[in-house]
């Protein structure tokens, strides 16, 4: 028989290394040939879009388009240590630690501006679209290409750090600030189970994620459908069918994980509330997109059945033996 | 604020290479002069073990086999140096390292591996956290399998549950998983122009993975560049060592260009898993559903190696409550080892198990009180200056009641009404 039912899932997460550990991102900017900037970081791009939302944000502090941002984010000969790409952590800290290495090379233009441009203090500089000029007498204006040919080649340089606030709980009592910031999330979704095989398919999910601002709403929403999977898969599908130590399903075609057949086009709502530490009120959201799915699948395979379940994974096999075991109880009572 | 850049939806500056297939992954870099390299790694859960690599040696195109015998400082692990670089003594887990054979062509190293002697003497092994923690147990690591105990207490839980209308009492058991990623570990190592030891390889974090080999190495760090290439997904599994150590080591004694690609069967040894968590939960609340108390213990498999297991149990722990405010609050989370494959960080890095017990025991209670699951969410839910069971002050950005709201709105839920949905 084929039942269906719905569930809610409600998380909350917090970002970063945590309980007082020092969680420190740098970064350095710098003027390269033609007027472009280098952004020299090691925050790692996993797939997750820090390349791209990283730029952004530097490329939003100065004022320019990402086109003329150069990203190096390779090699540790050239660039400064910007933690783990973990945590949820590279938007909010590495974010935060470009952001303050953009605005120090801004004021470090203005300066050399005012040298170049013969004037008697910064006021009134603005720096936007790869130039300096003066705000209210825009001929005194410098390029960034011009710059960067009077300058000795690459020496136009800052940096920036950024290091998160937490507090270490203390050990009795677990009493700190261990994380900051927090990020929230609510998932609901509407399932089919179908009794006779244990198959469970998901017929609808609406998934609504504060990120504090979106930098890139797709890449948001990119992670929103990863994170899903990812979700139905811990819930529904993996297993590692460990015995005595031993990994049995150590390939694909044993461990199974959802394919595009199995996921489905997930209602994703955006919500922001802007967070006043964060670069540009933009939160990490990397981790929390997978974190509410799986609950709610639960709470809707009892809305759908009436069974508990208590053990992961939900795979056919043992959803069928668990709605048996159920109507046995229920037999037995009766 | 007026944002020009932020809040666009620039595409990936990334896509055009991956699309195209022009991104270069570990796996796609080749040298002139290159060899090969292949890991030994142990077939038992748990043993000591002898090591003989002496027929393997004399396979023509075998270049050097490594063993803990090679490595200056066999140490490493992200918190804890608990991992060995090649076990010297024991191994505690199928799929511990034990040597390292470099040779000409991949085949020649398949060759030598089949060729080094292991003995095993086996020891009893502990697969069961909850076994592991007995005094008894066999021992994993030192004298006991306890890693860490992390505790919060606040209010009076037993208070709590006195004054309690419902209360609700679940065990929930979830299981280890991997990560999956599509592209399975790969590097190589060479020797720079500028003498570097150079290591290309996909990491979350180059700077670490730099650390910990100029430690194993014992050489300064400026000594030692790390190249990330493109990373075929990652999740928390590449962020303990794997093949990093290997290939540098390799390179700097052979001073050759080194080259290791792990088969899919191989990366689910290398890297770690999910921890399992064994969650026990009581949960009470009032009549009108306001939690009152919630007592958790929470214990979690850290396998054979300790990884990020503080930090995740931590985790755990922390998010007990879920995103509710709860006057008395009693949580213990435990990281234990035992002989099964090693758990580490993984997306949501144990904040995402509790949520399974959680998001249950509310349902459960709504359901006792003869209220809708949305209701007694919408009672308890932190909003913008609760106090989370560690007493910190969530003093901005937490728009949790809009995500809900929302989430009803489009699924229709029914709110306010006595039966779930």
């Amino acid at each position: 028989m084929k039942k269906i039912g719905r569930g809610i899932g409600l998380s909350f997460y917090g970002t970063g290394y945590g309980n007082g550990f020092p969680d420190v991102s740098k970064a350095r900017v710098r003027l390269l040939e033609g007027g472009k900037v280098g952004i020299y970081v090691g925050g790692t791009e996993v797939g997750q879009g820090a390349k791209t939302v990283l730029t952004q944000i530097g490329a939003e502090t100065l004022k320019m388009p990402v086109e003329d941002i150069v990203f190096v984010h390779e090699d540790t000969v050239h660039m400064p240590d910007a933690g783990t790409a973990a945590a949820s952590r590279q938007t909010y800290n590495t974010g935060n630690a470009i952001r303050v290495a953009c605005e120090n090379f801004r004021n470090k233009l203005k300066e050399l501006a005012r040298e170049h441009l013969a004037l008697n203090s910064i006021y009134g500089l603005k720096v936007e679209n790869g130039k300096i000029y003066l705000d209210f007498f825009p001929q005194k204006s410098l390029s960034f290409e011009e710059l960067f040919e009077k300058s000795s080649k690459g020496d136009i340089e800052a940096e920036g750090e950024f290091v998160a606030q937490t507090v270490m709980m203390e050990e009795e009592t677990g009493q700190g600030a261990p994380y900051w910031p927090y990020t929230f999330n609510a998932c609901g979704v509407e399932l089919e189970v179908d009794t006779l095989t244990g198959l469970v398919e998901i017929r609808k999910a609406v998934f609504a994620q504060d990120v504090g601002r979106a930098i890139n709403p797709h890449l948001v929403e990119g992670q929103m459908d990863g994170g899903f999977a990812m979700a139905l898969g811990y819930v529904l599908f993996e297993d590692l069918n460990l015995k005595e130590g031993k990994i049995n399903n150590n390939k694909f075609s044993k461990y199974l994980i959802p394919t595009a057949m199995d996921t489905l086009e997930i209602e994703k709502i955006i919500v922001e509330d802007p967070e006043s530490t964060a670069p540009y009120g933009a939160k990490g959201i990397g981790e929390p997109t997978m974190i509410p799915v799986g609950p709610a699948i639960l709470n809707a395979i009892y809305d759908a059945i009436g069974v508990r379940i208590t053990e992961l994974p939900v795979t056919p096999e043992r959803l069928v033996k668990a709605i048996q075991e159920h109507e046995k109880e229920k037999g037995e009572v009766k | 604020m007026k944002l020009e850049v932020v809040g666009k939806n620039i595409l990936r500056i990334d896509a055009l290479s991956k699309v195209t297939g022009r991104a270069l992954y570990p796996e796609d870099f080749y040298m002139e002069g290159m060899v090969y390299g292949k890991t030994l790694r142990s077939k038992v859960p748990h043993a000591y073990i002898k090591v003989d690599t002496s027929r393997a040696e004399k396979i023509d195109g075998v270049i050097k086999i490594f063993t803990h015998k090679d490595v200056p400082n066999n140490k490493h692990g992200v918190v804890f140096k608990d991992h060995e670089v090649f076990c010297s003594e024991k191994v505690r887990r199928i799929g511990d390292p034990i040597a390292f054979v470099v040779a000409k062509d991949r085949k020649t190293c398949e060759l030598a591996l089949e060729n080094i002697l292991v003995e095993y003497e086996e020891i009893e092994g502990v697969f069961d956290p909850i076994e592991a923690m007995k005094d008894d147990a066999p021992k994993v690591h030192g004298d006991s399998n306890i890693v860490y105990h992390f505790k919060i207490r606040k209010g009076d839980v037993e208070e709590g549950f006195k004054n309690s209308h419902v209360i609700v009492e679940n065990t929930y058991k979830t299981h280890m998983v991997d990560h999956a990623f599509l592209q399975p570990e790969a590097g190589l190592s060479f020797i720079d122009e500028e003498g570097r030891i150079t290591v290309i390889v996909a990491t979350q974090y180059p700077h670490y993975d730099r650390e910990e080999i100029a430690s194993a190495l014992k050489i300064a760090e400026d000594k030692v560049r790390l190249i990330n290439a493109n990373i075929g997904g990652a999740f928390g599994g590449r962020e303990d060592i794997s093949l990093q150590i290997h290939l540098a080591l390799a390179a700097h004694e052979l001073k050759m260009p080194v080259k290791v690609v792990y088969s899919r069967e191989e990366s689910f040894l290398a890297h770690s898993k999910r921890h399992p968590l064994i969650m026990k939960y009581k949960t009470g609340a009032d009549k009108d559903g306001k939690l009152l108390a919630l007592e958790a213990e929470i214990i979690g498999d850290t396998g054979a190696y300790a990884s990020w297991a503080t930090n995740v149990l931590r985790k755990s722990g922390v998010h007990a409550t879920g995103p509710y405010f709860i006057p008395n609050v009693k949580v213990d989370s435990y990281a234990v080892y035992t002989n099964n494959p090693y758990a580490g960080a993984m997306r949501g890095f144990g904040a995402t198990q509790v949520p399974i017990a959680h998001e249950q025991q509310m349902d459960m209670l709504a359901e006792k009180l003869g209220m809708d699951p949305i209701t007694i969410r919408l009672k308890n839910m932190f909003k913008k200056g609760s106090v989370t069971a560690t007493g910190q002050v969530l003093t901005e950005s937490v728009p949790l009641q809009e995500c809900l709201e929302r989430v009803v709105e489009k699924m229709d839920f029914p709110v306010g009404e006595k039966e779930a949905y």
